[in-house]
């Protein structure tokens, strides 16, 4: 789980090999990226890097003495990783009310991550909503540092407001400097001050009139906005194979035993969170 | 080779001595497996209870924490035992558990300690209840499988098999106290209780995903989860902790996908969110999907479920009427 040297002595750890013991980090910064998202920046007690993801990959975050939930790793640098996470039930309540330098523990990484060699050599379409963005954002910032093994790179997003838009500074500045990467931003309804389009992300999708061919597609939302995108790309010529998306369950273990998030045969924690499209097809409706 | 009926509870004894020794006792008119202390076990039916907290129990401490220290210790203390009577489903659930626990990409810490040190003695069933059915299930009621000694009730005793070099050092604990010339068989033995499932069953039950059979099944349910706590093979768990101030302790505790709680998410979302899709989800888990992912069904035929259920549904009758939909 970590690279410490275990055998070593003298040596005191707070992680552990068992994949269910998390170790003990500490909040190293926090952004308010919107009224209800904040992004939390990971690091070990000892100033390093917790471990080092895949593109979609998961970490179970806990906060000791509340609670342990399963979110998507939004970005991870030299010694750091980072969850971008919305204020939505009481754990994540609990995070929201944290200050940079508390303890937090995690445990990861888990899960299969974004097909990044499939997509080499291809244009990538990004699709993101709400707090969407964050699964997406980890392909998106893995594209750009490998950005020769890439073609043309789309990053669709929309949000309700321009103040639910996540990952401004990315949106604004880092993003639209990067060669050949075009960020199309769109809002669900009009407020002043805001010059840019006026849609929800599936009809935004459509004006636009992606081409499909060599074009791969990572898509995420909440499923209406999927839903309603996947039938504007399979109207616009996309196979179901070249669509990407991740989804969610409750998770407790993270590695494929506790049970509760599986669809079918599959387990979301261990064979997802990423699937296409087809794949989905293949699973019961049960999501 | 022959333990003869009345030198059992010496040749328990004598593991009881060296080891940790977990048997079927008749304890409050019924049968559970607990730590054996001497005298008479039972070997008489299923037991109330599969073994399986002995491998998986209800509530296990996981790690303790400090969050002032920024400390984590793991608890994990697996002493060796020995199971004895285990009949030849609560043996198969075993091999379920472990391609469960130890399979699948992740080896589970706390389960595989456990599972090292621990030799299964198994006891070939010569009275099947009228709620077994393993033999539809593919197991034989005489020959366990993961088991480490092979035992079977004949006339006067009980023949000893040992299986595997676990089950050969036990079986020398035993050596004063055996009948080396006996050439005593055991019978074979059929259940009552059949169900003629075909080859890809799986197949079909999958194929009937939307069947109004999933809403007949499920009127009677209430919901209770007692199929779950009673099965051999159910291994769901939560993972919760128990704080005291600045120091806690994560434990996991048995769960199960008859709650609605269980797959209900941050928000409220629940792709689960009546007794119908939880029923659907476990009968297809046990039928299904367990099958699609390691070949076997997570069913093994001991008939807790039904004995047990306050409702009578019976995973069986279940099964017939499945078999009869279009």
């Amino acid at each position: 789980m970590c690279d410490h040297n275990h055998n070593d002595p003298n040596h005191v750890c707070t992680c552990s090999d068992n994949p269910l013991v998390p170790q003990v980090c500490k909040v190293i910064k926090i952004t308010a990226e919107t009224p209800d998202v904040k992004t939390f920046r990971i690091q070990t007690l000892d100033g390093k890097k917790p471990f080092a993801p895949m593109p979609g990959q998961l970490a179970m975050i806990s906060l000791l003495g509340v609670g342990e939930a399963m979110f998507s790793i939004t970005a991870q640098g030299e010694d750091w990783i980072e969850s971008s996470i919305k204020r939505t039930g009481m754990l994540t309540d609990a995070l929201h009310e944290m200050t940079e330098g508390q303890t937090i523990a995690v445990r990861g990484p888990y899960g299969n991550h974004f097909p990044v060699d499939d997509c080499k050599g291809k244009d990538i379409l990004f699709i993101g909503g709400g707090i969407g963005l964050a699964p997406v954002r980890s392909f998106i910032r893995y594209a750009i540092e490998h950005r020769e093994d890439y073609g043309h790179l789309d990053v669709l997003y929309g949000s309700r407001s321009s103040a639910d838009l996540v990952f401004k500074d990315d949106l604004f500045e880092n993003w639209p400097k990067v060669e050949d990467l075009d960020v199309h931003l769109t809002i669900d309804r009009p407020e002043e001050g805001w010059n840019g389009s006026v849609a929800f992300v599936p009809a935004f999708l459509e004006q636009k009139a992606f081409d499909p061919a060599g074009k791969k597609v990572v898509l995420c939302g909440p499923p209406i906005m999927i839903k309603f995108c996947l039938q504007s790309l399979l109207k616009m010529g996309f196979s179901k194979e070249n669509v990407i998306t991740t989804l969610e369950m409750r998770m407790k273990c993270g590695i494929g035993k506790c049970g509760r998030c599986n669809i079918g045969s599959k387990y979301v924690c261990l064979d997802g969170p990423v699937f296409t499209m087809s794949e989905l097809d293949e699973l019961p409706d049960e999501k | 080779m022959l333990l003869p009926k009345e030198k059992l509870s010496e040749a328990l004894g004598a593991l009881a001595a060296e080891a940790n020794v977990i048997a079927p006792v008749k304890w409050e008119g019924d049968v559970f497996f607990m730590p054996y202390k001497g005298g008479d076990v039972c070997l008489e039916g299923n037991g109330k209870l599969p073994p399986k907290d002995v491998l998986f129990p209800k509530t296990e401490k996981m790690y303790s924490y400090s969050i002032a220290k920024g400390t984590m210790t793991e608890h994990n203390d697996a002493a060796a035992t020995i199971l004895f009577g285990v009949r030849s489903c609560d043996a198969a659930s075993i091999e379920r558990l472990d391609k469960v626990f130890l399979e699948q990409g992740y080896k589970d810490g706390f389960y595989s300690a456990k599972r090292e040190g621990l030799a299964v003695i198994a006891m070939g069933c010569d009275k099947p209840m009228a709620t077994c059915f393993c033999t539809s299930m593919g197991i034989d009621p005489m020959k366990a499988e993961v088991a480490d000694v092979q035992m079977c009730p004949v006339e006067g005793g009980f023949t000893v098999e040992a299986v595997t070099e676990k089950g050969k050092e036990i079986v020398k604990k035993w050596d004063s106290l055996l009948d080396k010339k006996s050439k005593a068989k055991p019978a074979k033995v059929e259940c009552s209780l059949n169900i003629n499932v075909p080859e890809d069953f799986e197949k079909k039950l999958m194929d009937m995903f939307e069947s109004p059979i999933w809403d007949d099944v499920t009127k009677a349910c209430l919901g209770c989860a007692c199929c779950t706590y009673v099965c051999p093979t159910c291994y769901c768990f939560d993972i919760n902790q128990d704080v005291h101030g600045d120091e806690g302790t994560a434990f996991r505790c048995w769960d199960s996908c008859m709650f609605s709680d269980y797959t209900r998410m941050a928000g409220g979302h629940n792709p689960r969110p009546s007794k119908k899709e939880r029923l659907r989800n476990r009968y297809l888990h046990k039928l299904a999907y367990y099958k699609d992912r390691h070949g076997k069904y997570l069913c093994v035929g001991c008939g807790r479920c039904i004995a047990n259920c306050p409702a009578h549904l019976d995973i069986t009758a279940f099964a017939e009427k499945a078999m009869e939909v279009e």
